[in-house]
């Protein structure tokens, strides 16, 4: 059952994304104030808690002393502190007399302290800048972003409809990130695409960035600053201008990209002056957590309804929310402004083919549940939630068992003797007397068969 | 185009399907009726059109309309979308949503109505039902127009031309005992006028010559004939503070809402239920009475179908009865509101009324008689439910005991002097040999002329069998009733030319929110079935199947468990089971009275007495027969063990027992219980999904319970493998034995005669289709015998069914007439198999 495979998608917040850098990236991302401050945001409340009592402390501390410091449980103060470590927030450092302590990271300490004092130069260029004749409000941004962004989508989707195509570099990140794979020449949707397309705007962008990380450097580009450049960014004011005057040619290459994706908004390619878009400045923290701040979804409404006779009634005109329904229910009518559909058993078996989760699917419908849905509680009726369930543990009733086959006996008497042994040592999977075959788990094979060597040379 | 070709694919779908399971199982109750097809003078040839546009196909395979239809700019205070093949979207939660839903009832179907976006669809009858309430053509366009988001398709305002102008314009009116056809309309009397075979059957005064042509003017009046009893000022104050709060509303909503939309509802509105509107002028010619029948199919022919229309207080030929509703029987609003339709312009129109179950189809019965006034005949589908109608005649109304006479196969009441009449469909259709004393009564019958005929349950007789009821009784007035206006193939819609169009169709969901009927918790009990239970299922044959997954041990322990769990709570309990096997198994072992088919009159009755009041019998087992009109105001919780195939409409009539609104128990969420017990892996599980359809279209939900909280804890039997091997034991010997044969007579409900009707004649249908593929001619040659008030007929079916099987028809015959419950195997052949 080749459908049983297909793995998750795994989406790395930003603390498992950091951990996964090597220490010297990670004392270079300390260099700026940027960087720590967001680390810093996302650490644990009790780590946290450990870095502000330390943050002016320049010598090793105790560790038995930091225990003290909180009546919570052994846990998760174990939680916080190899949180701290992982990241090289602070090291081990014996005390002189021996006793082990902890050292918090000096650029660390030095950089965290500049950001939450003040200080140091500004963070993005705003360098002589004039007020914009061009100036962009809030909403126009939001638009031009979930525009950007969703031709992206769209492209995944492999929908003629309003996709005006993407440029190479997107294409590469998606294919390195298995979103999608070259099949006769042309980039088709994999099944981890779908899962991606099924997640929320933040997630998806915080997704894409990471695979886009991963390849910066084979572009020839520096990670750390572009990590440090999507910090400063994350922490930049949205329907402000920035200055890209004394950006070097990486940066603005970087800049390039991100202003492909939506990120950024620039009127013109060589225009000095970009504007940061709510793609950006929620980067941070769409995934780590379960963010409540303004995600850019919420501007518009939620469109669908659910009912309890398995229609699925989606009021929008986007191609793109269309075709993300076609992924799980059959497509009855399209009207200007509604999409009727059926959520089938057998649609519902396709989308789970290719890999979607019944969550994904809840999860995408409660997401964007039209407000007279948002009225019930629980917004989708329990039956239809009950029965995507249903319909997941169905494809689900076989399970695996690794095992090694034994057949071929000569006598029936070695038949039973070798199946009661793998009988009494547990590890009999399976057995059929009449033709004499019996199944061993994989773990209790070795012992079988030494088992069976020595009855044999007995 | 779409509509169409869907239609057509399901279509083949379901034949192949049906070839695949011919050998199986019972798929549908009522795909095939082979007697059905109707007489095709019997509809005009345009009730047969579809609204059909092409469409293209978008990518994801949906009809794609965004090209054709324009969106408004206000589209966002419109409710409704209109698909060019007739689909209507209708928002629930808009503010025009009262005003959209009432026009939409009244020209469409209503096909699935849960939460928030509801479907109607556009038909020929729909169409033909609402001209025929007085809807013109050009209002139904220009109301949809203003209604609609989008501008309207094109072919739909075709089709909506198509099927009303010629339709409802002319009328067949009874009035001072002579017949006329009227219209509104003066050149479409003259248009019929030029058919030769009118021109025949048009009655001329003597002295009147052959040239002129003038017409009878008359006028028509619009006070509704209906009299209510309004309850001193509540009524009407509530009345008058309901509009004025939904005047109210609508100012409120007005802002955000277009003002043509409340115009035309406001004109409409008054056309329909005005009290004081002028008098309509009217033109009309009389007809001879005896070319009436000539008439009515030619004009069926010339596509403008006559309505009937009584004219019942101008009918003095007719003795008046002495019948009033009792001035404390009180109508709800929705039953008065169905009324209204049936009396809405002074006289009676003949229609189907379609409540729920439990929402008091019956008073809206009693209520149209005593508003006609004349000598009313009943038909109901079996013996209990005729001395239901009996009872509540008594409680709604003054009639006197003596004016109502039964006429069943076990009461027989004088006729003498009588003005209501209650039987059986099967009674009056039965065209064989019938007792003296029936023989009489049916003379009688047929040379009265009533009033009105009101049939119950309308959708479960079958075309044929109504005919010959519609004819041997002469009634000026037809009003069907029914909850459940579905079957698996479209020949519900004949009904409309049989009857007349459905005047009337209530929300389940809003009746439910109101509090008119019980609110449903529908649960669908998922049980696993045994290794040892699967593993014969898989080797049996299709029969064997059924018994075995009905008893499947672990249905068995969820059975037990929900009753002992209900018991507790002091509810009511109902379990169904159509596999008499597993009904008495369930029975006996659980030590709870039952009855099926085989149970007399007297023995049901007490059954049902003693779970009405007596507070030891708290749970009863039964069969299909309890499918329809048993009343049992108590009960509150139903459980199915087995059912039949995969019948929208049994499904929906079962859930209609427990649907009667329960006293004193707002607090809860849920006041009824209706639990499906699935054995899983099993046809059940597919064709337990297609009997939800039609309620889950009605907006309930199926909860699916894989786990029932608790049951590990109890003492349940069939809890050790060891009893499981045992009733799998007892399964196989019985069904090997006298499983089959008890399945069979339970399946006919036949024997005693009341309990024959249309339903379970197709699953005798079905049931010789698989057993022994019979032809259809057969089957439908016996069902007639069987229709026969005597025990004869169904026994003769067994018998030749039997004889199939190597028994002998006249053994089984004797038998039958003194049946023992146990004991279906004549002696004779125990001892032949013990030899």
């Amino acid at each position: 059952m080749a459908g049983l495979t297909y793995k998750k998608l795994v989406c790395k917040d930003l603390h498992t994304y950091l951990r996964s850098l090597t220490p010297s990236v990670l004392d270079k991302l300390y260099c700026h104030p940027a960087t720590c401050l967001a680390v810093y945001r996302d650490l644990p409340e009790l780590a946290r808690h450990y870095v502000m009592r330390i943050l002016f402390v320049e010598q090793a501390v105790a560790q038995a002393v930091v225990k003290q410091w909180s009546n919570t449980s052994p846990e998760e103060q174990v939680e916080a502190a190899a949180a701290l470590m992982e990241l090289r927030v602070w090291y081990e450092q014996p005390l002189p007399g021996g006793m082990p302590g902890w050292l918090l990271n000096p650029t660390f300490r030095k950089n965290l302290s500049t950001a939450l004092l003040g200080g140091g130069t500004p963070w993005l260029g705003t360098k002589d800048l004039t007020p914009d004749k061009y100036a962009k409000d809030i909403p126009f941004l939001d638009k031009y972003a979930l525009e950007r962004w969703e031709c992206v989508l769209h492209f995944m989707v492999g929908s003629n409809e309003g996709s005006d195509g993407v440029n190479k570099d997107i294409t590469d990140i998606l294919l390195h990130s298995h979103l999608m794979r070259v099949d006769d020449g042309e980039p088709s949707i994999t099944a981890e695409g779908f899962q991606f397309l099924l997640m929320d705007t933040s997630s998806q962008v915080w997704f894409f960035l990471l695979q886009y990380l991963d390849t910066v450097q084979t572009r020839g580009m520096d990670l750390v600053e572009c990590l440090t450049f999507l910090f400063q960014l994350s922490f930049s004011s949205l329907g402000k201008d920035y200055s890209a005057e004394e950006m070097n040619e990486n940066q603005l290459r970087f800049l390039q990209h991100l202003r492909e994706f939506g990120l950024v908004y620039q009127r013109k390619r060589k225009s000095h002056r970009y504007y940061p878009t709510r793609l950006a400045i929620n980067i941070v923290s769409g995934v780590s957590k379960d963010a409540t701040g303004a995600k850019l979804d919420t501007h518009r409404p939620g469109f669908i309804v659910v009912e309890t006779n398995y229609r699925v009634y989606s009021y929008t005109d986007s191609p793109l929310q269309v075709a993300l329904l076609g992924l799980f229910c059959e497509m009855l009518y399209r009207f200007p402004n509604l999409a009727v559909a059926n959520l089938t058993r057998a649609s519902v078996r396709a989308a789970m083919s290719r890999g979607i989760t019944a969550e994904q699917i809840l999860h995408f419908l409660v997401s964007h549940a039209h407000p007279e849905m948002l009225k019930n509680n629980p917004v989708l009726p329990a039956s239809i939630t009950d029965q995507i369930k249903l319909w997941e543990m169905e494809r689900d009733r076989i399970r695996f068992t690794d095992g090694v086959m034994y057949n071929q006996f000569l006598s029936q008497a070695d038949f039973e003797l070798l199946r009661n042994y793998a009988k009494d040592t547990d590890v009999l999977v399976w057995e059929m007397p009449e033709k004499r075959v019996i199944i061993v788990t994989k773990a209790g094979h070795d012992d079988v068969k030494k088992f069976w060597k020595r009855q044999r040379a007995s | 185009m779409a509509g169409s070709k869907r239609d057509k694919k399901d279509r083949d779908e379901k034949k192949s399907k049906k070839a695949k399971h011919e050998a199986e199982v019972v798929e549908d109750d009522d795909i095939d009726d082979g007697t059905e097809a109707l007489n095709s003078k019997d509809v005009p040839a345009s009730a047969a059109r579809e609204c059909t546009e092409a469409a293209a196909e978008d990518e994801f395979g949906a009809q794609d309309y965004r090209k054709t239809l324009e969106l408004k700019a206000d589209h966002m205070s419109r409710p409704l979308w209109v698909a060019p093949n007739g689909h209507i979207f209708l928002e629930s939660f808009s503010p025009v949503y009262r005003h959209a839903h009432d026009f939409l009832i009244a020209i469409s179907e209503p096909v699935c109505r849960p939460t928030n976006v509801h479907e109607y669809k556009l038909t020929a009858y729909s169409l033909y039902a609402a001209v025929s309430v007085g809807l013109q053509t050009n209002d139904i366009i220009e109301y949809l127009r203003r209604l609609s988001k989008t501008s309207l398709p094109s072919g739909i305002v075709e089709f909506i031309k198509l099927c009303t102008l010629s339709y409802g314009k002319v009328k067949l009116v009874l009035k001072h005992n002579r017949y006329y056809v009227e219209s509104q309309y003066p050149d479409v009397l003259q248009k019929l006028l030029k058919d030769p075979y009118i021109q025949q059957a048009r009655k001329r005064e003597l002295d009147e010559e052959a040239g002129n042509d003038t017409l009878i003017a008359g006028q028509l009046s619009n006070k509704s004939a209906l009299q209510l009893n309004k309850p001193a000022a509540s009524t009407s104050d509530g009345q008058a503070s309901a509009s004025t709060a939904e005047n109210g509303d609508n100012e409120n909503a007005k802002e955000d809402v277009p003002d043509d939309i409340f115009e035309l509802y406001d004109k409409i509105d008054k056309d329909d239920d005005d009290e004081d509107e002028a008098e309509l002028k009217t033109v009309s010619f009389e007809v001879n009475q005896d070319s009436i029948e000539v008439l009515q199919r030619r004009c069926i022919e010339l596509e403008h179908p006559l309505l009937a229309e009584y004219d019942f207080r101008n009918d003095t030929l007719n003795p008046d009865v002495n019948l009033d509703l009792k001035p404390s029987t009180i109508l709800r609003p929705y039953q008065e509101k169905s009324l209204r339709k049936m009396f809405g312009n002074g006289r009676a129109r003949s229609g189907v009324i379609v409540l729920p179950c439990g929402a008091g189809k019956t008073l809206v019965g009693v209520t149209a008689a005593c508003t006609v006034r004349k000598r009313c005949i009943c038909l109901a589908t079996s013996g209990v439910a005729v001395e239901q109608w009996r009872s509540q005649f008594k409680m709604w109304s003054t009639v006197d005991d003596s004016l109502i006479c039964r006429f069943t196969s076990d009461a027989k009441d004088k006729p003498m002097g009588c003005a209501i009449c209650i039987s059986t469909y099967s009674m009056l259709a039965h065209s064989t040999k019938r007792s003296w004393e029936a023989e009489k009564m049916m003379e009688w019958l047929q040379n009265q002329e009533w009033g009105l005929m009101v049939l119950d349950e309308v959708q479960t007789i079958p075309a044929k069998m109504f005919r010959r009821v519609l004819t041997t009784v002469n009634a000026h007035c037809k009003l069907g009733l029914t909850a459940t206006l579905v079957r698996e193939d479209d020949k519900i819609a004949d009904l409309n030319f049989l009857i007349g169009p459905k005047l009337y169709e209530a929300n389940w969901m809003e009746l439910q929110n109101l509090g008119y009927i019980a609110r449903v918790q529908c649960a669908e009990v998922w049980c696993p079935m045994t290794p040892e239970f699967y593993g014969e299922y898989l080797t049996m044959k299709s029969q064997r199947k059924l018994l075995l997954s009905a008893m499947n041990p672990n249905k068995f322990r969820a059975c037990q468990f929900l009753i002992r769990y209900h018991e507790r709570r002091n509810d009511k309990v109902i379990v169904f089971s159509d596999n008499v096997f597993a009904l008495k198994h369930y029975a006996v072992k659980l030590s709870k009275p039952y009855l099926y088919g085989p149970t007399n009159q007297g023995e049901r009755l007490q059954i049902l007495q003693n779970f009405q009041h007596n507070p030891k019998v708290n749970t009863i087992f039964v069969s299909k027969v309890a499918d329809t009109s048993f009343d049992l105001p108590e009960a509150n919780v139903l459980i199915q063990i087995s059912a039949h195939g995969g019948s929208r409409r049994q499904e929906a009539q079962r859930l209609g027992r427990i649907l009667r609104a329960k006293k004193g128990s707002a607090a809860e969420e849920y006041n009824a219980y209706f639990y499906s017990l699935v054995s899983q892996d099993t046809n059940e599980m597919a064709f337990s999904l297609k009997r939800q359809r039609f309620l889950v279209n009605q907006g309930y939900s199926y909860k699916v319970i894989t786990k029932l909280e608790g049951m590990e804890k109890e003492d349940l039997n069939y809890r050790s493998r060891e009893e499981q091997l045992t009733l799998l034991h007892q399964v196989l010997a019985a069904s090997d034995e006298d499983a089959e044969e008890e399945r069979l007579l339970g399946d006919m409900p036949g024997k005693s005669l009341e309990d024959l009707n249309y339903r379970s004649r197709e699953e005798q249908l079905t049931l010789l289709h698989q057993v022994l593929a019979a032809s259809d001619e057969d089957a439908e040659e016996e069902r007639l015998l069987g229709d026969m008030p005597g025990k004869s007929l169904s026994n003769r079916r067994v018998g030749s069914m039997q004889s199939l099987s190597g028994a002998d028809d006249a053994i089984y015959m004797e038998y039958s007439k003194n049946k023992k419950k146990s004991d279906h195997v004549h002696p004779l052949f125990k001892k032949f198999k013990k030899a």
